[in-house]
């Protein structure tokens, strides 16, 4: 049995945290294969629910907890003259106590081979009655666990408590900026992610003599910010309506407030990082997002020969995905006054896991349990290496072409993803992202990292380790 | 003007330079006289992309279609990268304020100053 806290900062009064991915990492990090995540809130306004992770539905929920238990309808403990004993600071809340009475306070989640058993549409919800407040859910994990790789439970509080850093770094950031801009990027920062990029910054910035976790969450969280502000852009121009299980800014909100959005964003983590004050890591983010920016150019333009071929992929991927992996590496040791072999050897690291990353997110593309609409980067004819090998298949190669040449309909991506499963090409690519990751692993064989190998290489290994 | 950056700096944006980028760089360019002269070159050239970068994204005003926002966005970063390499931290806070400044302008469809206008108060501010 191994138990910890999961902390998060709400930012309004009525809210559906996804907590899923979050809960999916705890999952890997702890190493638990098959068994169970048991799962209690420890506060009377907030409460947990299992459901689709849709916007309109939320509100639905919303709209219904507000009907059935509406605020100010005279609850009687919120008659304060009645009551003994109360803080000076108690909120009028009977509403939001008597919601979550209607949810569950505690949730127990199967787990078998390494990760939640979940339907489709199903995404953990924290569901905050009372907000904004500093909130923590309960975890325990028992059953099976891997005795490789596990982390021991030091590590894992150590990493916890990082991560609410950078969380609340997020919620800091956004809370100061303008409505009209910071509304969409919160819509996306809260509807999760893997947060892979600042655990790498915060791991890497543990490694030096200038180690401060407080610095490592600014850097952090202004790399996720700079992150999705690319995000922002990507989706006005592949035309995706939804991220993350929510709409996209472009979609919602029109393609001239997505500009706006990821250039502000852009701007405002450039400064903070700027106002770091270490130039080595200002110039290495920037470098990053150039890199970004001229592989999303290169990327669009291959969609004219799509599916384009392996010498392309990797140019683009190295640019649009590794690039800030990399940088997201070697600036937490630059931070941190790692020595230049370790900071070298971090930006080798970063970039070969993220390339194995994005590999590993092409093959996810075409599984049905990932939670995403499968075939979606054949609709959007984004550069994929599963479908450049199935393309040059000798039996169904040709097929695999003639339909990427043509108009992409749901019956076109449905029989292309099908040719794609009949071909080896998911998992050759598979096994090609695990031989990436293995060489990134060997790649911090040589540096001291102050015992903090065994977290780089979870991270590693949990990039391409994974269904979702 | 001969342009003093190395020609890495114009990658791919070689047709912009006749586009209005060397006139913004020209502009520009009899602003940074207080700056090192080494430096110069890049930080108006750092200028002009921006600048460049801004209105071919649309930010402000109608949204650009998605291949000249990319090119927009690089000319951005590249900018960016430039006064991360060369800039004084002052002016690069600066310069991430103006943009901040347009972006949330744009947001909120209101007025902004002319992009030119903010990128020249940019270049004078103090070390």
């Amino acid at each position: 049995m191994s138990g910890r806290r999961f902390i998060f900062e709400s930012t309004r009064p009525t809210e559906f945290v996804d907590i899923t991915d979050r809960l999916r990492e705890t999952v890997r990090g702890a190493g638990l294969r098959n068994g169970r995540l048991h799962l209690q809130s420890l506060h009377t306004t907030v409460g947990l629910a299992l459901n689709e992770n849709e916007p309109l539905l939320l509100r639905d929920f919303q709209g219904l907890l507000e009907r059935l238990a509406p605020a100010g309808a005279g609850y009687e403990h919120d008659d304060f003259t009645r009551r003994f004993d109360i803080p000076l600071d108690e909120p009028v809340n009977g509403h939001a106590h008597c919601r979550q009475i209607l949810l569950n306070a505690f949730a127990t989640l199967m787990v078998e081979d390494g990760d939640l058993v979940l339907g489709r549409w199903q995404s953990v919800f924290a569901v905050e009655l009372d907000g904004p407040r500093h909130r923590e859910l309960a975890i325990q994990l028992e059953g099976e666990f891997a005795s490789q790789g596990r982390e021991s439970a030091e590590a894992l509080s150590r990493r916890d408590a990082a991560d609410s850093l950078v969380e609340i770094e997020l919620a800091r950031q956004l809370m100061v900026d303008p409505e009209p801009i910071a509304t969409p990027m919160r819509r996306l920062i809260e509807a999760g992610g893997k947060r892979l990029r600042p655990r790498l910054v915060q791991l890497t910035s543990g490694i030096g003599p200038d180690s401060d976790p407080l610095r490592a969450a600014e850097l952090a969280a202004a790399v996720e910010l700079l992150h999705n502000a690319t995000l922002v852009h990507d989706d006005y121009v592949d035309e995706s309506t939804h991220r993350r299980g929510r709409p996209t800014v472009a979609a919602l909100e029109g393609p001239e407030r997505a500009i706006a959005v990821g250039d502000y964003y852009f701007a405002k983590a450039t400064r903070l990082i700027a106002q770091m004050g270490n130039a080595g890591v200002t110039s290495a983010v920037a470098e990053a997002l150039e890199a970004i920016c001229a592989a999303q150019i290169d990327d669009v333009a291959l969609r004219g020969t799509y599916p384009g071929d392996r010498e392309s992929y990797f140019r683009v991927i190295r640019g649009k995905t590794a690039s800030l992996f990399a940088a997201a590496c070697g600036s937490g040791a630059l931070l941190a006054g790692a020595p230049g072999d370790v900071v070298a050897a971090l930006k080798r690291f970063g970039e070969l896991v993220g390339t194995a990353f994005q590999m590993a997110d092409d093959v996810i593309d075409f599984s049905p349990s990932s939670g995403k609409t499968v075939g979606l980067d054949i609709r959007q004819r984004v550069i994929s290496l599963p479908l450049i090998y199935a393309a040059e298949d000798r039996a169904v190669g040709g097929e695999v072409r003639r339909l990427l040449a043509g108009s992409l309909g749901d019956a076109e991506v449905g029989r292309v993803t099908e040719l794609v499963k009949s071909t080896d090409a998911l998992p050759r690519v598979r096994e090609e992202a695990t031989v990436l990751v293995e060489e990134a692993v060997r790649e911090l064989s040589a540096v001291e990292l102050d015992g903090l190998r065994p977290a780089l290489v979870g991270v590693a290994r949990a990039a391409v380790d994974r269904t979702s | 003007m001969t342009i003093q950056a190395p020609p890495r700096e114009l990658d791919r944006l070689e047709e912009l330079w006749t586009d209005g980028l060397a006139d913004a760089y020209d502009a520009y360019l009899a602003a940074v006289g207080h700056f090192d002269a080494a430096i110069q070159a890049r930080l108006a050239l750092a200028a002009a992309l921006v600048e460049v970068g801004v209105r071919l994204q649309g930010l402000g005003g109608r949204a650009a279609p998605p291949t000249t926002l990319l090119m927009g966005d690089l000319c951005l970063s590249r900018g960016s990268r430039l006064l991360a390499d060369n800039a004084p931290l002052s002016v690069q806070v600066a310069f991430a304020r103006a943009i901040e400044s347009l972006s949330s302008a744009a947001a909120a469809s209101a007025p902004a100053p002319a992009t030119r206008q903010l990128l020249l108060a940019a270049l004078s501010t103090k070390p």
